[in-house]
């Protein structure tokens, strides 16, 4: 039942994507977000479904749609580099099979970032893409969230709508993608226009903001603590009244507690007592193991190159009751750790280089949303609201994402590199505005001035 | 169940926003809605009567 509901939603997309094939385009972004391949048990697991939204999104783009304000920018140009840079460590990678296997999901999710921003040169596009990325991972947080109240959820346990814990259904990886689309949530609600806004957009936004605060409980994952803390602080900028702001998210803080299981407080306390963890031992073991092999290979590995990582470390462990308690410490020896962290990950898989290509990929999107904020901050139009606070959600997501990152492998994440193409899209959208606008001509009193018609010829330079 | 319940919310919601996309003429181009907007005086609160509509 479940496999023809979802088949016949993405067959109705693909229907209404013969009338406008950018629908294609959204298509391939709600399945790649949500994977109903995998949520559904029966013919549906059998298709091809991402290749065949794909294939219609790229055809649609080729043949059918105008390309008028399409434009390749710089931050294409840089993941194209990253693209090529690891299709070049995958041919020399320590585990030639094992990088494959990697390989064959990241260059698809790199060439459709790459790809996304050709495709939205409009700004109804771009709100469009923006409202389906932030409905579909709503559909998998929604679904947590509820989970989480019935059952309290717990590490490895909480299945969303898929049994798994894989790909964004991982449960740091969802934690911080929950996190880190809440400010777009707002966006979606506030400036929307395909569902102007109303009451109801508003309480959907609380609902699905509630929902995403939840996953980190359910799936109790540090990582989620730590960017809860980091949107709390970056929503510090936005706000009007940031004492009673700051007040009252402590009072909700306080409030929330008692009503946290118990197995959640206790892990979230090992954040601030990571000796007896083996997890977090591990982590700083393989990133001062990264740092050396990276020392005799400064190109890199190759995807998974971790797994010819082994060492020993004593960690620390407690036992008997807390009046009665023997601390010893015992040698511990790990093989194939994997990097726990995306900034280790990038360095270790693809050295140097592919380190630096990928946070000048991430440190200019930072910069381009900076850029846009101060230019649009001073203007009063409900236009360059929009803008603005589109730009601010963009980059709160990313930086949510880039302090989650330094514990989480997911330097890869298909939905942080979407996040980054809606950049390069709003940025190259009002770069191409400026351009066109009339630059401004003083008027002498007495003659008047004939303003110039706004042109937006494709070739124009970026601004 | 819950499963259920969050697959007919949100993809019901994704299945409206896609039908209402194909009667809005500003998703393939923003031309025209540029020009209303300037011809409104929405855009940077210009007067809009220097700039004609016969651009769009």
């Amino acid at each position: 039942m479940l496999d023809l509901v979802l088949l016949a939603f993405i067959l109705g997309m693909l229907a209404l994507g013969l009338r406008r094939p950018f629908i294609w385009v959204l298509t391939y972004l709600y399945i790649d977000i949500v994977a109903p391949q995998k949520i559904g048990w029966g013919i549906i697991q059998a298709i091809p479904l991402s290749f065949i939204a794909f294939i219609a999104a790229f055809t649609g783009w080729a043949l059918f749609d105008s390309k008028e304000g399409s434009r390749f920018t710089f931050r294409q140009g840089l993941i194209l580099a990253l693209l090529l840079w690891c299709g070049w460590t995958t041919l020399n990678a320590d585990f030639p099979v094992d990088a494959l296997t990697k390989w064959d999901w990241v260059w698809k999710a790199l060439i459709f970032a790459i790809f996304l921003p050709l495709t939205l040169r409009t700004k109804l596009r771009i709100e469009a893409a923006a409202l389906v990325m932030a409905f579909s991972v709503g559909a998998i947080i929604i679904s947590g969230g509820i989970k989480t109240i019935l059952s309290g959820g717990g590490y490895g346990t909480l299945s969303s709508l898929v049994q798994s814990n894989e790909g964004l259904y991982e449960g740091s990886t969802l934690s911080m993608v929950a996190i880190s689309v809440i400010p777009l949530f707002l966006w979606v609600a506030r400036h929307g226009t395909i569902f102007p806004k109303s009451r109801w957009t508003i309480l959907f936004a609380a609902g699905l903001i509630f929902a995403a605060l939840l996953v980190p409980v359910g799936t109790q994952t540090r990582t989620g603590l730590v960017c809860i803390a980091v949107l709390g602080v970056l929503m510090l900028r936005s706000v009007k009244n940031r004492f009673l702001y700051a007040g009252l998210g402590a009072v909700a803080l306080m409030a929330a507690i008692p009503f946290l299981p118990q197995s959640f407080t206790e892990r979230m306390e090992t954040i601030s007592n990571p000796e007896g963890d083996e997890s977090a031992s591990t982590r700083l073991a393989v990133w001062q193991w990264t740092i050396d092999y990276v020392g005799e290979k400064p190109l890199g590995g190759g995807f998974d190159a971790f797994r010819g990582n082994s060492f020993t470390y004593r960690m620390r462990i407690e036992e008997g009751t807390q009046d009665n308690s023997r601390v010893r410490y015992e040698k511990v020896t790990d093989e194939g750790r994997a990097y726990h962290s995306s900034y280790f990950e990038v360095l270790g898989e693809q050295g140097w280089p592919g380190l630096v290509l990928w946070l000048w990929i991430h440190g200019l999107g930072l910069w381009q949303m900076e850029r846009i904020r101060r230019r649009m901050k001073a203007r009063e139009t409900p236009e360059e609201k929009r803008w603005y606070e589109l730009a601010t959600a963009l980059q709160h997501g990313q930086a949510i994402y880039l302090v989650g990152a330094l514990f989480v492998g997911i330097a890869y994440q298909p939905f942080v590199f979407y996040l980054v193409a809606l950049q390069i899209a709003l940025a190259s959208l009002l770069s191409r505005k400026t351009s066109a606008k009339p630059k401004f001509a003083p008027k002498r009193p007495g003659k008047k001035v004939t303003e110039p018609t706004a042109s937006s010829s494709p070739g124009e330079a970026p601004a | 169940m819950i499963d259920y319940f969050t697959i007919a919310l949100t993809h019901g919601l994704i299945a409206v926003a896609a039908w209402r996309l194909l009667f809005r003429d500003d998703l393939d181009s923003d031309r025209e809605v540029d020009a209303t907007d300037e011809a409104h005086g929405r855009t940077a609160g210009k007067r809009a009567d220097k700039v004609g509509s016969d651009d769009a």
